[in-house]
């Protein structure tokens, strides 16, 4: 796989040198201004973000140029966004767009409407959606509409923070990064089960989620958006190439300062994006496929979503998953990650749940504790337990050596692939 | 991944939800709690519940309208040893997390401040909350180990 990608990480090399790396936050560009790469391949870093002297672990960046709707001069670039194959639409600081002035859109009562979206961690982001042109390295997903994560914390309800009233990461300083790009599978950040469940007319929701509100009157309360007007992932909404991306990451042996890779937007459309004729490939139920380890098998129940699914997400930090023979302590505090006393080496087999296709993947777990006090930045031996519901979280480690391809929720791919979404390696 | 079992096995029946008990409702205890907080959970939540026993315990799961599961398993002894949730919203943590949510939360402050998304594991003296998934496909679950039933295990509660 990694030769017929040659050409792929060759442009990614190419576009490495010409861009991407600054810590300061937006500047004001000028006309074009593609954030940190060229064509269709936007340069990714694993750099610890852009918080000095506080390390991101396996954090990975990118920059994005985002300008008012229509204008190529009202425009900022903004680095440091954490890519994320695990939710689905572009969420910046309201510090670094401010001054753009952004149309606000609104909900299907007439009303701004204001997105949350919660994270496993139980941590959440607050604010408006907004309408801007995204450029990601030489693509431009116009009028696409975003989450301006607001930086005041004023009038969020129970319902979005569940009560976890500071759990809200609208600073830098909190969020480790300058905003969220979702590139998942899912074309808005309120799609599932095929639908979206905040429009009105998707006929899935009986009443209007906890995912989108209006605040004109108090307290702001979950109304219906039209998917137009859901936060929605860029790449989506690229003229083409916007059936879904490729994260490409060289190999790390246990940790590394700084790591530096490519996103690839499209699959099956360009010369640099086909997908390698020995990929292994896993169709999806719920957005998740099956996984069996130490002889337990976690699996979707792709008849109600249930079940423990697993999924690959460039934004969990490590691999996560139930150590079942319980042989992978945990750190003392926090709980998050394992610390063996040495490195544990051990496998899973993921399965796809719809045509029972398997292939194995090998893994370690190094030391959580020690792994953090090397200073390091990217980590493949970073790990941490997941509940029993749950099945394996392939965060980032499972990236470093790959080529991981996913595919959007209803775009159109080459005859010769099934319809998304699925991921592949 | 004994779901589908595990829902053969159950016993469904309907537990009707009086409009008249929306009208005052006292936000009780889930965690901890005694069975009829599991009631008014479910009420809280505009839930319809089923329920099953399984082994030494019950299992009262309620679908509540934003299409997440929540399973709340009560010992022997009437009380709620432990919650869990699936589904595409996280649900209330103060509703189902009841008495221990203060706990909880502050737990959850004092946590050491690491950047990087992953899943919550809260080893709380006294009790146990650990979340994971995805957007829109969140799971979790919180327990109070010293109330587990004689010979239950914590990989029980999913």
């Amino acid at each position: 796989m990694r030769k017929l990608f040659l050409s792929v990480v060759l442009l990614g090399s190419l576009a490495l040198a010409v861009g991407c790396g600054s810590s300061s936050g937006s500047t004001p560009v000028g006309v074009g201004g593609g954030g940190g790469g060229t064509g269709n391949v936007l340069s990714i870093a694993v750099d610890g973000g852009p918080q000095s002297g506080k390390t991101y672990a396996n954090g990975m960046f990118a920059s994005a140029t985002i300008c008012a709707p229509g204008s190529t001069s009202n425009c900022v670039t903004v680095d440091h966004l954490l890519v994320d194959t695990g939710s689905y639409g572009l969420r910046v600081l309201e510090s670094e767009v401010s001054s753009l002035n952004l149309p606000t859109l609104n909900a299907s009562n007439g009303h701004p409407a204001y997105d949350c979206v919660a994270f496993a961690d139980l941590s959440f982001l607050w604010g408006p959606v907004q309408k801007a042109d995204v450029t990601l390295a030489g693509e431009t997903a116009k009028s696409t509409p975003i989450q301006v994560i607001a930086s005041s914390t004023a009038n969020i309800p129970t319902s979005c923070s569940k009560g976890n009233t500071t759990g809200d990461e609208n600073t830098q300083a909190l969020l480790g990064a300058n905003g969220i790009l979702g590139v998942g599978l899912e074309p808005t950040d309120c799609f599932f089960e095929g639908g979206s469940a905040c429009d009105p007319g998707s006929g899935v929701t009986p009443v209007p989620q906890p995912a989108y509100y209006t605040c004109s009157s108090l307290p702001c309360s979950p109304q219906y958006i039209s998917v137009n007007n859901q936060v929605t992932n860029p790449v989506a909404l690229f003229p083409v190439d916007d059936n879904g991306v490729i994260v490409e990451l060289p190999s790390v042996s246990g940790s590394a300062s700084t790591v530096t890779g490519s996103l690839i937007f499209g699959v099956g459309t360009e010369s640099n994006n086909q997908l390698a004729s020995n990929a292994t490939l896993f169709t999806t139920a719920c957005n998740d496929f099956d996984t069996s380890f130490e002889g337990q098998a976690f699996d979707i129940d792709p008849s109600n979503c249930g079940g423990a699914g697993s999924f690959i997400d460039s934004g969990s930090n490590g691999l996560f998953f139930p150590d079942v023979n319980n042989v992978l302590p945990v750190c003392s505090s926090p709980a998050n990650f394992y610390c063996p006393t040495s490195v544990t080496n051990l496998s899973a087999t993921n399965q796809d749940p719809n045509n029972g296709f398997t292939a194995v993947v090998n893994f370690s777990v190094d030391n959580a504790s020690n792994l953090f006090a090397s200073g390091d930045a990217a980590y493949s031996t970073l790990a941490g337990p997941a509940p029993a519901g749950n099945g394996f979280d392939w965060g980032a480690p499972f990236f470093y050596g790959k080529n991981v391809v996913s595919t959007i929720d209803g775009q159109a791919v080459p005859s010769n692939l099934p319809a998304p979404p699925w991921w592949a390696y | 991944m004994n779901k589908r079992s595990a829902s053969n096995r159950l016993s469904w029946f309907t537990s009707v939800l009086a409009a008249v008990a929306l009208l005052s409702l006292p936000a009780l205890a889930s965690l901890g709690g005694d069975v009829s907080s599991v009631e008014a959970d479910g009420v809280h939540m505009k839930a319809s519940a089923n329920v099953a026993q399984t082994g030494g315990y019950q299992v009262h799961e309620m679908k509540v309208p934003t299409g997440t599961v929540v399973k709340e398993y009560v010992s022997p002894a009437g009380r709620v040893f432990a919650v869990s949730w699936h589904g595409p919203f996280i649900p209330d943590m103060q509703q189902i997390l009841g008495a221990y949510f203060q706990q909880f939360s502050a737990a959850l402050q004092a946590q050491p401040h690491q950047y990087g998304r992953h899943p919550l594991n809260l080893q709380e003296p006294g009790f146990v909350v650990q979340t994971g998934g995805h957007m829109r496909a969140y799971t979790g679950r919180a327990y109070v180990p010293e109330m587990l039933p004689q010979g239950v295990h914590a990989d029980e509660i999913k």
